[in-house]
């Protein structure tokens, strides 16, 4: 695969790791000065595995300094340790689900995983996300519960806030399992702005071979990548994000017009052509990924929107690095970082129930505040 | 040119500006600080390291600073920096070497996946090495400091680092932290040991550096093959009792207290297994430092090569509970 060359949207300190994702050739001509920059900001960005991965692909590993080597190994050491952890995770609970109407389709890292696609390669997965339809939600929530699953948050509100508003359940653990699993009944919150189609999420998955599971099918993978990083996150720190994102665009291939067409008009089904839009826009100023001038003049009717403008890019620009690679003052990476925290409030529900939220995140925390001065006041 | 021959000032000039490269034998650091306080400390527990030229490639780039903001009129605190990143709580400012070993040793152990990491301390005398995997409370560091005050040569206190493709025990030379009363025991035990300042009321308690020597810096290449595993634990009633170790409980416990035996997989199990198999083990219950030391001796001594090398049969066995 090429990756073509990395544009100037970047930080500077940034540019090596980009160029060395985008042409792992390029990395044979680093010496240990250069490798010294690149290996701790790909190890902070959550990228080493995934570097290690396209480097050895393209360059001979006896060629690079040992000491290179062995930090290269270890990201492919971890990646592939994760790897196993999620595909025991999906094994262990396979026994749980049966009975209980599915499909049951894995997204993002575990889909990846289980179907091995060349972009889950190198990945680091923290947690398994797994989408059940909501008629199954109660029956599944109650045999993984059974089969020794908890969850970590157990405070009423935050059950409550789950529940009512979320698209998925609060995160849940098991002993022997260093994964979560966050059980999923659609793909972004029901009272956020952007409404998918979730029947045909569903009805247009797509059996994984030798598995019990399902994932969804390659535009709409492509699709929910792009609304979780570009509407339902703060952007801090999330490069690993797009790097998915442009991977899987030039997998499609976005400089084949009628995949584009295709995608697009999936992107509309789901009320998704905005957030594409952008994505393509990240992609282009970070990754000159090919295809997405193109794409971006295909949507131009969807237009520049506040919320998926020029303006938010200056400021995902700013924070999207790991922390030890980026631009700029610290204060004004600070207030980017604040106001993308806003917008993804903002995005992820109504106004009155933000207002609600926030004041009853207030209330709580003065109380906890409160009892705990106490119990220090008394202990 | 050592540490410890490096005028102050010029030290503090280096370790504030590029930095100084370490080398602790399977793995370097870059150590840079702008704490005047935090230089001198160094320069006394690696005193016996030589001052590296920071540039090149790095396993990791530790950086001490004091932390800023309105706090620090308050309460002065430092940081650490591994990498150009934050990960551990800032520390009081006057107790900042412990806060540098710390986070060096926890930066260390999450990156260097090209090894078994043991939770152990590990010495040797002549090319054979004493595994000495560490339970809290255990006395391990004491006992450990002690042998190498007494003609063993220290491989590491907080790593057993074991290469994968054959078992043998590499160095991880790095000042070995005694805590609470271990440092009264071991400066009474070799008044002429170098010890770093007292740190007191860190989290673990009072925390001293013992300096590694000189001539175990200098053999910075050297591996020791696998002879003993050694379960030590003080207990101030007992003078010195040994008892075997069945090698499929060795295994279990050195396993579960390893930093990445899980993660590394197969590779750690086959090199752990090979390790055993050569080593004969023991569990030590010490109440007195010269007895263990002389014990340990003699068992270095009989236990010779009678329990390996490691044969797939004899690893098959040692593994199987």
């Amino acid at each position: 695969m090429d990756f073509g060359s990395p544009r100037s949207h970047a930080p500077q300190a940034l540019r090596p790791l980009l160029l060395a994702l985008s042409d792992p050739r390029s990395a044979a001509s680093y010496d240990e000065s250069g490798w010294d920059s690149l290996i701790p900001v790909a190890r902070t960005a959550r990228l080493l595995g995934v570097l290690a991965h396209r480097v050895y692909e393209h360059v001979d590993r006896s060629t690079l300094p040992e000491r290179v080597q062995r930090h290269l190994d270890a990201g492919l050491t971890e990646a592939r340790y994760r790897r196993q952890k999620t595909l025991f995770l999906l094994h262990t609970i396979t026994p749980a689900l049966s009975g209980h109407a599915g499909p049951w389709v894995l997204l993002k890292g575990a889909a990846y995983v289980a179907q091995d696609r060349p972009l889950g390669r190198g990945r680091l997965p923290t947690d398994v996300d797994l989408m059940v339809p909501r008629a199954s939600l109660d029956g599944v929530e109650h045999a993984l519960k059974s089969a020794g699953w908890v969850f970590e948050k157990t405070e009423e509100y935050d059950q409550h806030y789950y529940r009512a508003w979320s698209h998925e359940l609060p995160p849940m653990v098991a002993a022997g399992q260093s994964m979560e699993l966050d059980l999923h009944h659609t793909i972004l919150p029901p009272i956020g702005r952007i409404k998918p189609d979730t029947a045909r999420l569903f009805s247009d998955a797509m059996p994984v071979a030798g598995t019990a599971f399902h994932v969804l099918c390659p535009h709409d993978q492509l699709l929910h990548a792009i609304v979780h990083l570009v509407h339902d996150s703060d952007f801090i720190g999330r490069l690993r994000d797009l790097v998915d994102i442009d991977a899987m665009f030039r997998a499609l291939p976005l400089t084949d017009a009628d995949a584009r067409a295709a995608l697009i008009e999936r992107a509309r089904l789901h009320d998704m052509e905005k957030p594409l839009r952008m994505a393509a826009m990240l992609c282009r100023g970070w990754f000159e990924t090919p295809g997405c001038e193109e794409l971006i003049s295909d949507t131009v009717t969807a237009g520049d929107s506040f919320f998926y403008g020029e303006r938010v890019i200056t400021l995902a620009n700013r924070v999207l690095g790991p922390a030890n690679a980026l631009d700029g003052s610290e204060r004004s990476r600070r207030r980017a970082g604040k106001l993308l925290e806003a917008r993804s409030h903002w995005l992820r529900m109504p106004p009155w129930l933000l207002a609600y939220h926030t004041a009853s995140k207030g209330v709580r925390s003065l109380a906890q505040w409160a009892t705990k001065r106490q119990g220090a006041a008394t202990g | 040119m050592r540490i410890a021959e490096i005028p102050e000032q010029l030290l503090f000039h280096r370790l504030s500006t590029e930095g100084v490269g370490i080398d602790f034998g399977s793995a370097r650091a870059r150590v840079k600080t702008n704490l005047p306080a935090c230089a001198a400390s160094i320069r006394t527990v690696y005193g016996g390291y030589f001052a590296d030229d920071p540039s090149g490639m790095f396993d990791v780039t530790v950086d001490l600073r004091r932390v800023r903001g309105i706090r620090a009129y308050v309460r002065p605190q430092c940081q650490l920096l591994c990498d150009g990143i934050v990960d551990q709580e800032p520390f009081p400012l006057d107790t900042s070497l412990p806060l540098l070993e710390w986070g060096t040793n926890y930066s260390l152990a999450t990156r260097l996946y090209c090894y078994l990491l043991l939770h152990a301390g590990v010495v040797e005398r002549g090319g054979r090495a004493i595994v000495m995997p560490a339970m809290p409370g255990s006395g391990k560091s004491t006992l450990t400091a002690a042998l190498t005050l007494r003609g063993f040569r220290l491989l590491s206190d907080e790593f057993g680092v074991v290469r994968l493709r054959d078992a043998r025990l590499l160095r991880m030379l790095r000042p070995l932290a005694l805590k609470n009363e271990s440092i009264d025991v071991i400066q009474r035990f070799e008044p002429t040991a170098v010890l770093g300042r007292r740190f007191p009321k860190t989290r673990k308690g009072t925390v001293a550096h013992l300096a590694p020597q000189p001539s175990h810096v200098d053999a910075r290449q050297e591996v020791a093959s696998p002879a003993l595993v050694v379960f030590p634990r003080f207990d101030p009633a007992a003078s010195v009792e040994l008892h075997p170790v069945q090698k499929a409980r060795a295994f279990a416990r050195l396993a579960v207290n390893s930093f990445n035996c899980e993660a590394l997989g197969p590779q750690a199990f086959e090199a752990l297994s090979q390790l055993v198999a050569e080593s004969s083990c023991w569990q030590l219950r010490y109440g007195d430092l010269n007895g263990a030391i002389k014990a340990l001796r003699e068992l270095l001594d009989e236990a010779k090569q009678v329990d390996g090398p490691g044969l797939l049969s004899d690893k098959r066995e040692a593994v199987r509970w």
